[in-house]
């Protein structure tokens, strides 16, 4: 009796131990990975943005706040500034409401009629400066599309010669490419709300302008939150679009914020100067996330 | 997709439901459309507007595709592409999976909610502000240019992204599988090799593709490291933009190549995308 149950006893003590360090042993190359590759790289931003950073040579003066005031007395910092701004908030809140309201009418829409959802899904996985690429072919006004299309109708444009143009232009492709980011999330959503809803409130009223706004819009609003916050942060990020689309021109009328940093870093090699103002923008975007995280956070609690 | 709305609709409702959804997908299609059109024309015919029916109004001709395909840049970008975005994929599932199924399963001292806000946050940062210390991180490690360089960082950028969805995948398991398996006598490595990856491979496979297309798509390290042996799609279309100009047929072949794989690769992926996508806030 006592031979029979000690090997038991013992077994089950090795599974245990055993799983215990399998876990660390688990976690542990991704752990080591991140630690080494995701750290560093904001501290040596940091450090640069207080130096003089010479490619080949490495830091060869530390230079204390020149750089910062440098960046802040620069026109093309603040215009970058304000030109992200303006993209992000144009941009994100028709992506929110266009997204919402395909997704409320691929809910609607019987089931055998499903194929809208895969060709409104599409875009989200096309590369962003292939789209910005092909825009040229759209908006430039010798046998661009829309700009033709527009023309037959009397509008004139100057998509891609004018600063408000190009990013308008910018704008138009970055709804055609993310607007079924939130349309995802928004069926997801919407998927959420019960039958019983919606079957309850039909007895109420028979229009459908009611049930969206008063029974979808606010039962899914907290998933809807979560696609605001999550295309607001991918949003700051903004790169690819207009960088192919204009290069950030004409002159740097449409170089947001990516776009100069990108070029201050790369193209004239000054990290000190990039650096300065990425440490900057960081600050200015874990601000507005974090405003609009409490904001989120209050309406639905 | 719901029964009791759709019976109970009038046919006005039932319309704008159609005419919503049709002029939509009108709209996300016209650039794939004018793509596949322009890519099949001669550069003459790009400049006219009657061109619309193949064969009746212009002759298709594939010769914007002979010639990007056999110029020397496009194939070696596309394989690059091709190497970079599987390298990375296979990379973040190798060290991810089974973190991911560490983290979801067993008890840490660390709160899961602390690690969710530590992944959050890396989200929050633009790419480009650590684009300096890894610029100078590849120099230093003689890896400017190469494809190497560029899966290292892609990995860097999708490994916490990676985790945090298959983590989710894991949680979907139900306990009692778990349960059952030990009291059959499975150790903790036989129950993740033979329970918990076959259970949550379609999951996983969502992750892979997810992270695929981020590195695919992905345009400013791209450029800005590997700008010319290891160059990938992005940098290719980056270059061929200021070099070919607005040649519609090329820059046409150029956009389908670039966007086609992720594209076709999303057709076949619809759980999961939500929950991936945000990063599993969202279930669906």
């Amino acid at each position: 009796m006592h031979d029979l149950k000690l090997p038991f006893v013992r077994r089950s003590e090795r599974l245990y131990s055993s799983s215990n360090t399998l876990k660390y042993i688990f976690i542990l190359p991704a752990a080591l990975w991140i630690v080494a590759f995701t750290i560093f790289p904001v501290f040596a931003t940091i450090q640069y943005s207080f130096a003089n950073y010479v490619l080949g040579r490495g830091i060869t003066a530390y230079v204390g706040l020149e750089n910062y005031l440098n960046v802040l007395r620069s026109g093309a910092f603040w215009y970058s500034m304000f030109i992200t701004s303006a993209y992000v908030s144009i941009a994100v809140p028709v992506e929110l409401v266009l997204g919402f309201l395909l997704a409320w009418f691929v809910i609607l829409c019987p089931r055998e009629h499903n194929f809208f959802r895969p060709i409104l899904t599409a875009p989200l996985f096309t590369m962003e400066v292939a789209i910005g690429y092909l825009g040229i072919t759209l908006f430039t006004s010798q046998g661009g599309l829309f700009a033709e299309v527009l023309d037959y109708f009397g509008v004139h444009i100057p998509w891609m010669t004018t600063a408000s143009g190009g990013l308008a232009a910018a704008i138009i492709l970055d709804v055609w490419r993310w607007t079924p980011f939130v349309f995802l999330i928004a069926i997801a959503g919407l998927s959420g709300i019960p039958d019983e809803m919606y079957e309850a409130a039909l007895l109420e009223t028979s229009n459908y302008r009611h049930l969206l706004l008063y029974i979808a819009l606010p039962l899914s609003w907290p998933v809807l939150s979560v696609a605001l916050l999550l295309r607001l942060i991918e949003a700051l990020k903004t790169f690819g679009i207009p960088l192919a689309l204009t290069g950030g021109g004409p002159g740097i009328s449409t170089q947001l914020f990516s776009i100069l940093n990108y070029y201050t870093t790369i193209q004239f090699f000054d990290f000190g100067k990039g650096s300065a103002m990425a440490v900057i923008y960081l600050i200015f975007v874990s601000v507005v996330v974090a405003l609009f995280f409490n904001g989120l956070r209050k309406g639905f609690e | 997709m719901r029964r009791a709305l759709w019976l109970a609709a009038s046919w006005r409702v039932r319309a704008t439901t159609y005419i919503v959804l049709i002029v939509a997908s009108i709209w996300v299609l016209t650039p794939f459309v004018w793509a596949i059109q322009n890519s099949i024309k001669s550069l003459t015919d790009t400049f006219n507007p009657a061109a619309i029916v193949p064969f009746v109004n212009y002759t298709p001709t594939l010769s914007s595709w002979i010639k990007v395909l056999s110029d020397n840049q496009a194939i070696p970008a596309l394989l690059s592409s091709l190497i970079v975005s599987s390298g990375t994929t296979l990379l973040v599932i190798l060290l991810g999976t089974p973190a991911a199924y560490s983290l979801a399963g067993f008890e840490f001292p660390i709160r899961s909610r602390d690690l969710n806000l530590w992944f959050y946050s890396q989200r929050v940062m633009p790419p480009v502000v650590v684009l300096a210390p890894f610029f100078i991180l590849l120099v230093q490690l003689k890896l400017v240019d190469t494809r190497i360089g560029l899966i290292l960082i892609y990995t860097t950028f999708n490994l916490t992204f990676g985790i945090v969805i298959m983590r989710d995948v894991f949680r979907e398991i139900s306990r009692d599988i778990n349960d059952a398996a030990k009291v059959d006598g499975a150790n903790a490595w036989q129950i993740f090799w033979l329970i918990a990856i076959p259970l949550s491979l379609d999951g996983l496979i969502v992750t892979g593709i997810i992270v695929f297309s981020f590195c695919w798509n992905e345009a400013l390290f791209a450029s800005a490291v590997a700008p010319q042996h290891a160059a990938t799609l992005a940098t290719f279309v980056l270059a061929s933009r200021s070099t070919q100009g607005v040649n519609f047929n090329i820059a046409a072949v150029n956009t389908l190549i670039a966007i086609m794989p992720p594209v076709l690769m999303s057709l076949f992926v619809h759980r999961y995308l939500a929950r991936g996508l945000t990063f599993g806030a969202v279930k669906g």
